[in-house]
């Protein structure tokens, strides 16, 4: 019985298979959409898995060779970290402790590594690099086995002035051995290059940028005193192993001082570029491909709706003649399966594709790719596939059920499209979720501030909409197909009534479209406030005249000399030029930044907002600080609190002032006199300038310069240029944010290409018919694009009111939940362009339904059952 | 070209000579019309009859410019049909032919006035208001002008077609099997309409069926076999044109 049970139903699936197979062999061009989205969402995840895979793998290749003579490291056991880096500030070491390194047991040599920051200036003037990547610069260890670079060409450096420069950074830079540049530390070196180098067989680490100077030379420049390094590379005799020669040394190590492992050091390194470049890198490029796959989700549910419903009588027929709900709804899931595969192993061969292309282009534009085969690991295989899978599978399976309900008498139906508009129920519902929706994200804005509230009203909100769009659609498409009425006659009519025959199908269509505008127009507002935020805090926080600084986006660059500040305020046209440096400190064992500068003439060119106290007297041991870390600390003027510098040493300062703004600022000041003592290579990170009265910015800006050139020529900015400058990223960062949302956007035009197909093939008749009483094939063309337009209009305008409230809503809450201020801005060009851009996009999608459906033959339409 | 001389007092709505129209190529050929020479008067009520596969539905896709002739020539009014691109022979349909089809006459999403004025209004015209107000009481649909047609009944969606057909008034109206999909008692009433406008206005309409009642309310009919025209008859009734078809059947 059971066996006859198994037969049967095997028989069953066979059945279903069978029918499968058929379908899609007889509606290919349906399911070229669903294929599509799938291929294009699944190829994005897997190549940015791959991407990521190898290019860990070549790190570590790199770092493993570039260190591989390091067998031991030995360094200050402390670091200090600030919030928001990954790599802590390390007390140095003393030079002379290779002596007792080179006595211990197991030790075959050992020499100091020094290294500081350190921008070479271009032939053509400008400084190469620190737009992201540090630009180190550092001793040239001359056992070549202890030097993680590699002489290339040229000769290492023996007397002062001589330096080895990565070969990559040669390039970059277009520099020769034998010629001489300035290399920024940051007060000018003159530098003649007399090698180039290699990093782990490549040009370079990436896009950072090295230079290798004489040891002495590095000592003057590059620490603070003489006698220190940052480490100590130490090699092991043969037959030593690295933990026997860690152990070794640490009984020779004088407290506070550790030693590890060469392949520790490395691993320590290639984790740092991972958590700082990599894992943000591609986390950024899953959340994009994770939106594209969202988007396609709707396309391809609507797809296979719209199939299952052209399908209907067939599939009653079916169900008429004895076929089970489960055969019908399985023959549509395997269908489901069949593209769902085909696309996914498509997509993932695709997304290695893309890997493999990337890898090849990275060193046409200048970033060394380690060299290596391309790494596929099992889980961003199978990850992508199952991905794809499930999200082809999830799509379908609404729908397939629906085809399994089918009621036998519907094959004696004349009707088979799905008009069905929105019911009652699903108005309430989505009601409710938009008026949930906006109660919690109120709530998380407004009464408490709270990201994750706010988070939760979002995804809600997005929710609302998807649920609400049925209903929206009718009254939307008819107020946004108004005019089309008035502007295009009858065809804009047909245009608009069509667009409104089936709400469900009009929003599943431009939901996927509305996704994508909508996390398009919540960047662009995000950057619009955050470039406003830029603004306000640098008009309202500087003072000053002028502006010199080194690029703000990332933490590249070596800094402005602190010499500058003292040359410039000697300038007959200045009044106050103030040097901002950085330090870092434990304050109550917590690491803080701290900044370096002459507090008095900070409170000139600052507005530091309310002060309590005076910042006029701080000496070697006070200290000024924000009245929110005050709160937080518990400390007011007077207080004394201890603070642990990098050096080891711990000192008490006292609080002499408590001011209210620290968006330039910083939180802490100390003077220049108290951190002189624990201070590692000097630099200072902005200059702010304010003139005489009577002297034009012009003018000033042009004593400025002249100084600022013999400086490394760092940039003079005004005011609004200082304050455009430090938004210029944000442009940078959106402008990529766009690149990837495009593919989403992509994926739900190829949607609405794809349900217009479905559509026009459903009304082959009346198109037939139309085109009988004299429409005209232009007139039938523009009547199908202004479908596609008023349905990719309905998409866009849900999508850009969605983004603008999620964006404010965005703002708002990290307004409230941290403590710099957010200022909102509505960038109405920018969301008219993305409008502009939707809607065109929309008459794109249409053009090609459109010319297929023209070309239709009319005697064959009318007569087609 | 041989030159016929068509020695007619009436001139004609539309005409074909020597039409011949062959689908397909090699063995699967099929030689649909095989050399008809014919011609609808204007001001005439003509029903094509043969059975089925007499290439009837053909000749008047052919004589309306909806399909081409493979040799031969068509007329609508002065104007040769085969000389006309897509464009011209789509405006042509437009402003001076009709159509009623079997089904599916109307544009679902139009209401019944606007689907009476569907080819005027592609055409971007008004059209003539009057003509087309006493048209809508001619089929007696003024109190259904603004519903859609999924709310009318069957005869009623033929009778928004009819007026469609005529509300530009063209040159002649071609009508296949207007009553293919109707009950005897709506088909009636949709022939008597056809039959009434081309009397009271003397239009010209050109009608494919395959019902000897129906034929029976043109002025003539006109009977094809094998693509072939095999007989005229005027004043037709019922009787006289079932007879006429049965005797098809016999010899072959």
């Amino acid at each position: 019985m059971n066996a006859m049970n198994a037969m049967n139903a095997m028989n069953g699936t066979h059945a279903s298979v069978r029918l499968s197979v058929s379908s899609l062999r007889a509606h290919k061009r349906r399911f070229a959409g669903t294929f599509l989205a799938v291929f294009l969402g699944v190829a994005f995840l897997a190549g940015t898995l791959v991407m990521g895979d190898t290019l860990r793998a070549g790190f570590d290749t790199m770092f493993g060779n570039a260190t591989s003579g390091t067998d031991a490291v030995v360094r200050s056991a402390d670091a200090i970290t600030t919030p928001g880096e990954s790599e802590g500030v390390r007390e140095p070491v003393g030079t002379d402790l290779v002596t007792t390194i080179e006595r211990a047991p197991g030790v075959a040599a050992a020499a100091p590594d020094i290294q500081g920051a350190g921008q070479l200036v271009g032939r053509n003037g400008d400084p190469i690099g620190g737009q992201g990547p540090p630009t180190l610069a550092g001793n040239w260890i001359t056992d070549p086995k202890l030097n993680p670079y590699r002489l290339a060409e040229g000769r290492a450096p023996e007397k002062s002035g001589e330096v080895v420069v990565n070969r990559g950074t040669a390039e970059r830079g277009d520099l020769k051995i034998g010629d001489t540049t300035t290399l920024r530390t940051p007060d000018p070196v003159k530098v003649t290059v007399v090698g180039l180098a290699t990093f782990g067989g490549e040009d370079g680490m990436a896009q950072v940028t090295f230079t290798g100077m004489t040891q002495a030379d590095a000592e003057k420049y590059l620490t603070a005193r003489p006698g220190e390094a940052a480490s100590i590379q130490v090699r092991a005799t043969p037959g030593t192993s690295q933990q026997e020669l860690v152990d070794e040394l640490t009984t020779v190590l004088p407290d506070g001082v550790e030693a590890i492992t060469g392949q520790e050091s490395a691993a320590e390194n290639t984790d740092m570029i991972s958590s700082q470049f990599l894992t943000l890198f591609t986390t950024f490029l899953l959340v994009f491909s994770g939106v594209a796959l969202l988007v396609a989700t709707f396309s391809i549910h609507n797809t296979f709706a719209i199939v299952v419903a052209q399908r209907t009588r067939e599939n009653a027929l079916l169900r008429a003649l004895g076929a089970s709900r489960r055969q019908v709804t399985a023959s549509t899931l395997v269908e489901a399966t069949a593209v769902a595969v085909t696309a996914s192993g498509a997509g993932l061969a695709g997304g290695i594709g893309i890997a493999a292309g990337l890898q090849a282009l990275f060193p046409a534009i200048g970033f060394p790719f380690p060299e290596a085969g391309l790494v596929l690991k099992p889980l961003s295989m199978t990850l992508p596939l199952a991905v794809g899978v499930v999200v082809c599978l999830g799509s379908a399976l609404l729908p397939a059920r629906r085809a399994g309900r089918t009621a036998p008498l519907a094959a004696l139906r004349e009707t088979a499209v799905d008009t069905s508009g929105a019911s009652r129920t699903r108005a309430v519902t989505g009601a409710a979720l938009i008026a949930l929706a906006l109660g919690v994200t109120l709530g998380g804005v407004l009464l408490t501030p709270s990201l994750w509230l706010a988070g939760t009203g979002a995804v809600l909100a997005l929710a609302a909409f998807v649920a609400l769009g049925p209903v929206a659609s009718t009254t939307a498409v008819r107020i946004l197909g108004g005019p089309l009425d008035r502007l295009r006659g009858v065809t804009g009519g047909l245009a608009r009534r069509n667009a409104l025959r089936s709400p469900k199908r009009t929003a599943a269509t431009a939901s996927a479209l509305m996704i994508g505008v909508a996390v398009v127009s919540l960047f662009t507002v995000f950057g619009a406030s955050l470039k406003a935020t830029m603004d306000q805090t640098v008009s309202r926080s500087f003072a000053g005249d002028v502006a010199v600084s080194t690029p703000s986006f990332g933490a590249g660059g070596s800094g402005l000399s602190p010499r500058l500040a003292d040359a410039v305020q000697r300038l007959p046209e200045v009044d106050t030029a103030v040097g901002l440096g950085r330090g870092v400190a434990e304050v109550d064992g917590k690491g803080r930044a701290l900044t370096v500068t002459d507090p008095v003439a900070l409170e000139r060119t600052f507005d530091l907002g309310t002060v309590h106290g005076s910042l006029a007297d701080l000496g070697t041991h006070g200290m000024a600080i924000t009245q929110k870390e005050a709160d937080e600390q518990h400390l007011t003027t007077g207080d004394q609190t201890r603070l642990t510098f990098t050096d080891g040493r711990t000192e008490t300062f006292t609080v002499r002032a408590v001011y209210g703004r620290s968006e330039l600022a910083g939180d802490y000041v100390i003077t220049r006199e108290a951190w002189a003592p624990h201070r590692t290579q000097d630099a200072d990170t902005v200059l702010a300038v304010s003139f005489k009265d009577g002297v034009s910015t012009d003018t000033g800006k042009a004593a400025v310069e002249k100084v600022a050139a013999q400086y490394g020529n760092p940039e003079v900015q005004t005011r609004d240029e200082y304050a455009q400058s430090s938004a210029g990223g944000i442009d940078m960062m959106l402008t990529l944010v766009y690149a990837l949302l495009a593919l989403a956007v992509l994926i739900a035009l190829l949607g609405i290409a794809n349900t217009l197909t479905l559509a026009i093939h459903e009304r082959t008749r009346e198109l037939g018919l139309l085109r009988a009483v004299g429409q005209t094939r232009p007139q039938l063309r523009a009547m199908i694009r202004w479908e596609s337009v008023l349905v990719a209009a309905f998409g866009t305008a849900g999508g850009i009111a969605l983004g603008a409230f999620l964006g404010w809503v965005l703002v708002k809450a990290s307004d409230g939940a941290s403590d710099s201020a957010f200022a909102f801005a509505m960038p109405s060009l920018q969301l008219l362009v993305v409008a502009l851009v939707g809607v065109t996009a929309g008459a794109l999608a249409g053009l090609r339904p459109a010319r297929r459906a023209a070309r239709l033959d009319v005697l064959r339409a009318i007569a087609t059952e | 070209m041989t030159t016929t001389t068509v020695t007619t007092t009436v001139p004609t709505a539309a005409r074909v000579v020597d039409a011949v129209k062959v689908y397909g190529t090699g063995d699967t050929s099929v030689r649909a019309l095989d050399g008809v020479s014919v011609d609808f008067p204007v001001g005439r009520f003509t029903a094509i009859m043969g059975p089925s596969g007499s290439g009837k539905s053909t000749l008047m896709h052919c004589a309306a410019g909806l399909d081409t002739l493979t040799s031969g020539t068509a007329h609508i009014g002065d104007t040769e049909l085969s000389s006309l691109d897509d464009r011209r022979l789509t405006l042509l349909r437009r402003d001076r032919v009709g159509f009623v089809f079997q089904a599916f006459n109307l544009v679902p999403t139009l209401t019944v006035a606007e689907n009476i004025t569907l080819p005027l209004d592609l055409a971007g015209g008004k059209g003539d208001r009057e003509w087309i107000d006493a048209l809508i009481d001619v089929v007696g649909l003024r109190d259904r002008l603004h519903h859609r047609p999924g709310e009318l009944s069957g005869g009623q969606q033929q009778r928004v077609a009819v007026a469609r057909a005529f509300a530009g008034q063209p040159d002649v109206v071609f009508a296949d099997e207007p009553t293919g999909n109707l009950d005897s008692r709506s088909g009636e009433e949709v022939l008597g309409l056809l039959g009434r406008t081309v009397r009271q206005t003397s239009r010209t309409v050109v009608m494919v069926t395959h019902d000897p009642v129906a034929a029976a309310h043109a002025d003539e009919v006109v009977f094809l076999a094998d693509g072939r025209l095999v007989d005229r008859m005027a004043a037709p009734t019922a009787d006289k044109v079932l007879d006429r078809m049965k005797a098809f059947e016999v010899p072959s």
